[in-house]
């Protein structure tokens, strides 16, 4: 019995209650045939269906997955429907990038009329998911993973690294500048200055910068809470971190009225976590520092290649003058993307694969994350367990998936995640795929406007819906 | 631990043909948790459900999966007999083996393994599902009523009648609306006013009613049940209690406008009544063309007043109110007959719409019932009128039949020649809609007793000439083209919405393309809208004549008597509920709730002291659709009777 089921295709069909379960009702009442490889799961609407049960269907094992719900304007609710079609078109724009064959994972809009469109919708997509059927599908590759891709494939990606490798050699600048270390010395001075102000004045209770690492060329995080502090802010190209990502902290938040000190990208998740009500715009009083970019491994970072960005967009005070602005550099992080775009999809499949198998769970990228601000972590919860903990395969894979499509419109693009992963996995480029999708569907782009409704939970009546049948 | 039951069902032949129901049985019975499983003919039956209640009773079921028909057919049966049996109706699953199984499937192998598979998926998801309980919420017994035509007029006397407060909010000076204006109603030819100034008395003196007429709903907060409306009050600068409506200060005053209520085609003052009949008696003062209301300036009004009723002190006002359910009646509009260019509207005084003949139709119009075109006040004697002016031309937005324009149309006509003996009648129409009571005998009665020449055939366009409007149509029975010498041209102009300033989005409803307030559901709930507690009466919802207006109002009245008749109310408990201990207050979910039942909840010790802001559902408002639970990043929401665990546990036993 258990044999046969496991032969057998088998596709998860995510249902809206009203119209698509009706739908389907329809066609057992017309006794229209239809392919039998398709199990219902009811929800009240297409707005309940979180991406989650999706990757955990295929980590159960399904072929595909069909979801399915009313039509535009048809909802019961009124409008689940239309933010779940803006979900699911970021979460499988995400999918189709980590390479999941468009096929197993298909998407309509079935009416409670509509028992012949369901009928024929499920014979089609399960037509299309046993066309499949020759080819490996392994949600998770276990680990490690040599041997578990086939030789041609590997040598696939051994050629898709080589390409990105190359794309990051030619946009390896080092700081040419000769008068770098007199304007950082420049504007350490003033920034030292403005924080005595700022302390003395009352104004803050705290100034939160950068104080020199233990190693050269490191700058690490300081909470400067006294004036004698002060002396030791420093300002320079190696001040990479976010200090963001303190502000939605609960033991930061009892210090009060902080300042900070940001760059231009740090500023945008300022702005997003005000949009987000994680902090109150009368609590922080913004350092704005004029930025040429930052270093990382002895030279330029790739994210500041492509920023023309001097000035922080929202600031209280200004550190610096904006310096002429250096024409862009290339943009190595969206060249990456259009190289695993037009890639096939088992090369980026494989590649993702590879990639994601080197994930040891630590978390660092969830920790420098401004947006990753949740107490209690979706990986974290048990009832039930929606992301198993440890490395084992199939939890790191719906880890990197679920990490990546929480932060979509969201995410500012300061890269700190990828920055800071010790096995190097590409998780900007996950991001900035997203991003583009988002720029490219909803015209929305993170880190702009305070007032402005994230993208993944507002709608537009008119939002492209091409991949839904 | 889980006591679970399964009842499988042959549904006669339905399901039995095609699926081998004893080793479903045999299946169901072998998985954890399964304490009894058993088949049937009929499930559904008297004894079927006399079988449920027994095991439920017998062997002490913590949850029962009936593998049978589609929940939406039979979910209510099944949770009603295990209830009654005392078993929490949440705890009740159906594996929908007949629609999504044996009718749709003809290979008994292949039906059988997926009927044991979806009964085995149901068995995990009740397992985990927690017994709920219905919600109750208090009520006010109160109504608002959004609107004072006839529609909120015969809402405000039924619910008065019956006992309940009732407060009625119009924004123009008086109540009666668009009824108001018209001159005799089809298809009985009842004279309009005299049928309705009785039911607007009524209602102002009902001691159940509150009016509120040159009002304005500010604000609406709350939920079914519990609302808090804003309301604003606007200036009359005549203070209602001391007016007589003596007339004294019109004659005085010398500022000179169109009346809107005649449709511009007679005069009033800048302090004016709009009719005589209107309710309440009481003067306004339109602050747009008062000469000298700020500096004051010239004051002859308050000076010819003799009860001093006069204050130009007057400001805006806020009230608030309290009530249970929400009635909106806000009518309906013309369509802006100068959009139809090629009809002259606008441009040849002797075009006029619908509204502006019934004007000239009525005894207390501006003409005093007499038909006189507005150029030289002659008696027109050759009248064209033209059907669906706007509607059903979606090239201008008006995709709908506006209904009620063929019967008035006939009834125009019908007026006309009883008024002018030796006058011509011509309809120019697409097609006669006549469907109602007396409808399609009154319009016989008018082609062929009254002698009304109709015409099937659009008119191009309307020109004058030598004091007359050619009117240039065609005949499209004939195929011939038509010119017609009218003395004057009566458009049948589409019914569109009125303009509602944001109301829809005050009340959380849904308004159409056309700017429609939506009902809940176009069959079987025409007056109630997805906003619990708020309700759609007459053309505000979609164009209507008297009669429909009238009897959806009595329908919107008794569905608040329903809710009102209540002590409390009782809703669905698959609602939204938050885990306060890991939310981080980010209001992803309000922005999702289509509901607005996502509320700040501030956490403070014993001091008083804010700890931290989470989010709250309130339940009453709560519909359950589940958007704020993937709005939610880290899961603190989740929603029962589909709760992460539950669906989750079906996932898993999907492979």
């Amino acid at each position: 019995m258990k044999e046969q089921t496991e032969q057998k295709t088998k596709i998860a069909a995510f249902v809206c209650n009203w119209c698509s379960y009706a739908g389907a009702d329809a066609a057992g009442t017309s006794r229209l045939q239809y392919d039998d490889s398709v199990w219902i799961v009811r929800f009240p609407c297409t707005g309940r269906i979180d991406p989650l049960f999706i990757i955990k269907a295929f980590e159960q094992g399904v072929d595909g997955v069909l979801v399915s719900g009313c039509h535009p304007g048809d909802c019961h609710y009124a409008t689940g429907n239309l933010f779940a079609r803006r979900r699911f078109t970021i979460f499988r724009t995400l999918m189709l990038f980590l390479g999941l064959d468009e096929r197993r994972l298909q998407f309509s809009w079935v009416s409670a009329a509509e028992g012949a469109k369901w009928a024929s919708v499920v014979n089609t997509v399960a037509g299309a998911v046993k066309e499949l059927n020759g080819e490996p599908f392994t949600w998770a590759i276990p680990m490690p993973l040599r041997g578990a891709i086939g030789a041609s494939d590997g040598e696939a990606v051994q050629t898709l690294r080589e390409n990105i490798k190359a794309i990051e050699q030619t946009h390896r600048f080092t700081f040419g500048d000769q008068m770098i270390e007199t304007r950082e010395a420049a504007m350490t001075e003033e920034l030292r200055l403005r924080a005595k102000q700022l302390l003395e004045a009352g104004e803050v209770n705290a100034v939160l910068g950068y104080a020199n690492g233990t190693l050269p060329r490191t700058a690490i995080p300081l909470f400067a809470l006294s004036l004698e502090a002060t002396d030791q802010l420093v300002w320079n190209r190696h001040c990479r971190t976010n200090l963001a990502v303190y502000l939605a902290r609960p033991l930061v938040r009892k210090l009060g009225k902080l300042a900070v000190v940001v760059k231009p990208c740090d500023a945008k998740a300022v702005l997003g976590l005000l949009q987000e009500h994680q902090v109150q715009r009368e609590n922080v009083h913004l350092i704005g520092m004029a930025c040429t970019g930052v270093e990382e491994r002895g030279a330029i970072a790739p994210k500041c290649l492509s920023c023309t960005q001097r000035m922080p967009d929202l600031f209280d005070t200004k550190i610096g003058t904006a310096q002429e602005q250096p024409a862009t550099r290339g943009n190595p992080i969206d060249e990456t993307v259009r190289l695993l775009d037009n890639a096939s999809p088992q090369e980026r499949w494989n590649f993702w694969q590879e990639e994601f198998s080197r994930c040891i769970r630590c978390y660092a990228c969830r920790a420098v994350c401004p947006f990753c601000y949740c107490e209690t972590c979706i990986t974290d919860k048990h009832r039930p367990q929606w992301i198993t903990p440890s490395a084992r395969s199939e939890g790191t894979m719906a880890w990197n998936i679920v990490r990546a499509a929480h932060l979509a419109g969201r995410c500012v693009g300061c890269n700190e995640c990828a920055r800071v992963c010790p096995a190097n996995i590409r998780l900007d480029l996950l991001n900035r795929k997203i991003a583009l999708e988002i720029k490219n569907e909803f015209d929305y782009e993170a880190g702009q406007s305070v007032e402005s409704a994230p993208p993944l939970v507002a709608y537009r009546p008119d939002d492209s819906q091409e991949f839904i049948r | 631990m889980a006591r679970i039951g399964v009842f499988v069902c042959h549904c006669g032949e339905n399901i039995a043909r095609t699926v081998d129901v004893a080793r479903v049985t045999e299946e169901a019975r072998s998985l954890s948790g399964v304490v009894y499983a058993c088949d049937y003919r009929y499930v559904c039956s008297d004894p079927g459900q006399k079988l449920i209640r027994n095991a439920i009773r017998e062997k002490g079921l913590t949850g029962i999966v009936v593998a049978a028909c589609s929940p939406l057919m039979h979910e209510t049966t099944f949770r009603r007999a295990s209830a009654a049996a005392g078993l929490n109706p949440y705890r009740v699953e159906m594996a929908n083996i007949r629609e999504h199984c044996s009718w749709v499937h003809q290979d008994r192998e292949a039906a059988t393994a997926k009927a044991s598979e979806v009964i085995r998926i149901l068995v995990e998801k009740v397992k985990r599902a927690r017994p709920l309980q219905p919600i109750r919420v208090p009520i006010t017994r109160r109504a608002l009523l959004i609107g004072g035509g006839i529609a909120g007029i015969q809402a405000a006397v039924d619910l008065a009648n019956s006992g309940y407060k009732v407060t009625l909010v119009e924004r123009t000076p008086t109540i009666g609306g668009n009824m108001a204006r018209l001159s005799e109603t089809f298809p009985t030819l009842d004279c309009s006013q005299c049928i309705l100034t009785p039911r607007m008395v009524e209602v102002s003196r009902h001691p159940n009613v509150e009016l509120l007429t040159y009002s304005e709903v500010e604000e609406v907060t709350g939920y079914v049940g519990n609302f808090k409306v804003k309301i604003l009050r606007k200036p009359r600068y005549v203070r209602e209690d001391l007016c007589t409506a003596c007339n004294d200060c019109v004659p005085v005053c010398p500022v000179s406008v169109p009346n809107e209520f005649d449709r511009g085609l007679s005069w009033r003052k800048a302090i004016y009544i709009p009719f005589p009949q209107a309710v309440p008696a009481v003067y306004t003062l339109d602050e747009k063309t008062c000469l000298g209301l700020n500096p004051l300036a010239c004051e002859k009004c308050a000076q010819a007043c003799l009860p001093k009723a006069i204050d130009f002190d007057q400001k805006p006002q806020i009230i608030e109110r309290d009530v249970g359910s929400i009635i909106v009646a806000t009518g309906y509009e013309l369509f802006p007959a100068e959009q139809a260019r090629e009809y002259g509207w606008g441009v040849h005084a002797d075009v006029v719409d619908g509204l502006e003949f019934e004007r000239m139709l009525s005894a207390s119009g501006p003409t005093n019932g007499e038909v006189r075109r507005p150029s030289d006040k002659r008696v027109p004697k050759n009248v064209v009128f033209i059907q669906c002016v706007g509607s059903r031309d979606p090239a201008r937005g008006v995709p709908y039949c506006s209904k009620i324009c063929c019967m008035y149309t006939a009834k125009h006509a019908l007026l006309y020649k009883h008024k002018v003996h030796d006058g011509n009648a011509t309809v120019f129409y697409m097609d006669i809609r006549a469907g109602g009571k007396g409808f399609e005998e009154f319009v016989q009665r008018v082609m062929e007793e009254e002698r009304v020449l109709y015409i099937r055939g659009r008119v191009s366009r309307v020109i004058p000439l030598n004091g007359k409007m050619l009117v240039q149509g065609v005949d499209t029975l004939s195929n011939q083209k038509v010119e017609i010498r009218a003395d004057l041209v009566v458009l049948a102009t589409a019914m569109i919405s009125s303009p509602q300033n944001g109301l829809a989005s005050k009340l959380r409803i849904v308004a159409d393309e056309q700017g429609f307030f939506k009902e809940a559901h176009p069959k079987l709930r025409p007056v109630e809208t997805l906003t619990s507690g708020v309700f759609l009466a007459g053309a505000a919802q979609a164009p209507k004549d008297i009669l429909e207006t009238v009897a959806q109002a009595s329908g919107a009245a008794s569905k608040t008597l329903e809710l009102f008749s209540q002590g409390e109310i009782e809703r669905e408990p698959t609602v939204a509920h938050v885990n306060e201990a890991t939310c981080v207050a980010c209001f992803d979910c309000r922005r999702v709730c289509p509901f607005g039942a996502i509320e700040a909840k501030e956490i403070r010790d014993k001091q008083g002291r804010l700890i931290r802001t989470v989010a709250c559902v309130n339940e009453a408002v709560c519909s359950g659709c589940g958007a704020c639970t993937v709005a939610c990043r880290n899961h603190s929401m989740d929603l029962l009777g589909y709760s992460d665990e539950e669906i989750f546990s079906e996932v898993l036993a999907l492979a």
